[in-house]
């Protein structure tokens, strides 16, 4: 087995158990630490495609920012507050969620397993700005080039999206008198 | 590796978020089983970049993390003025829509 293989099935190991762990976890702390470290381990298949660039983004924004600001609400609001101590109103929704989540894995390998192949010329989607992201193995400058050329509208309408989020949270986060 | 390999590691992930969604009842976990299925389409968008030789894929979860972010923002911030209004996140009990 070659370096590639090993590393792939070590990552993916990984990468599900602390995913089964947010889900699994009584604490929601714990829950949450879980999901930092999927989204390293994620980091790390990103670097495995050679997307250097989304690789960093992913730990310093996901793994950094976001998940401190959940971090942050989990511990405000009563961390040793299980799940366990409320009563369940829906006894069977453990049972069916997880049958339902088989299924669903199931559906999904298989259409993957059978129909995930790349046929034709392999450079037919992109353009020659996105092919020098590859080419460079996503390194920030091509992946800048690219944005700022082909991708600039998108990244403009996303500030307003940020712009419209933080109004969001300033009107909930408003005490209401 | 193959890119049904990468494609359906990312089904696995996908899947444990939707699990994640359906059992819970917290919240908070049902918020971050939403960014583990977030997570899961970029990891496909990015393994299908790497397999086609185009960066269009990166682009998108690029702008993907940008509406995650957005997303938690909100979403954190609806959770506070719930809590602080109720005391109490059981998703269960949060079936009026009025404060």
């Amino acid at each position: 087995m070659t370096f590639d293989i090993v590393s792939f099935i070590v990552l993916a190991v990984a990468t599900t158990a602390t995913a089964l762990g947010v889900i699994a976890f009584k604490n929601a702390v714990h829950s949450a630490l879980s999901l930092i470290l999927t989204l390293l381990f994620l980091a790390l298949f990103y670097l495995q495609l050679q997307a250097m660039f989304i690789a960093v983004v992913q730990i310093l924004i996901y793994a950094g920012a976001i998940m401190v600001l959940f971090l942050f609400v989990v511990t405000m609001l009563a961390p040793d507050q299980n799940e366990s101590d409320l009563k369940d109103a829906i006894p069977w929704q453990r049972i069916v969620g997880g049958l339902l989540g088989l299924v669903l894995v199931a559906a999904l390998s298989y259409e993957l397993f059978t129909g995930a192949q790349i046929t034709g010329p392999k450079a037919a989607a992109g353009n020659s700005l996105t092919q020098a992201v590859t080419a460079y193995h996503g390194d920030t400058q091509a992946f800048g080039m690219a944005l700022f050329h082909g991708f600039l509208f998108p990244f403009e309408v996303t500030s307003l999206l940020i712009i419209v989020a933080i109004l969001g949270a300033l009107v909930f986060g408003r005490r209401a008198n | 590796m193959p890119l049904s390999a990468y494609l359906i590691m990312s089904a696995l992930l996908f899947t444990i978020g939707v699990i994640g969604v359906l059992i819970r009842r917290n919240p908070l976990i049902i918020f971050m089983s939403i960014e583990l299925m977030l997570n899961a389409v970029n990891l496909s968008f990015v393994a299908l970049s790497h397999f086609l030789d185009s960066a269009d894929g990166q682009m998108f979860v690029f702008l993907v993390l940008t509406v995650a972010a957005a997303e938690v923002v909100v979403g954190l911030a609806l959770i506070v003025s719930i809590y602080r209004r109720r005391h109490n996140i059981d998703v269960d009990e949060m079936n009026i829509m009025r404060g």
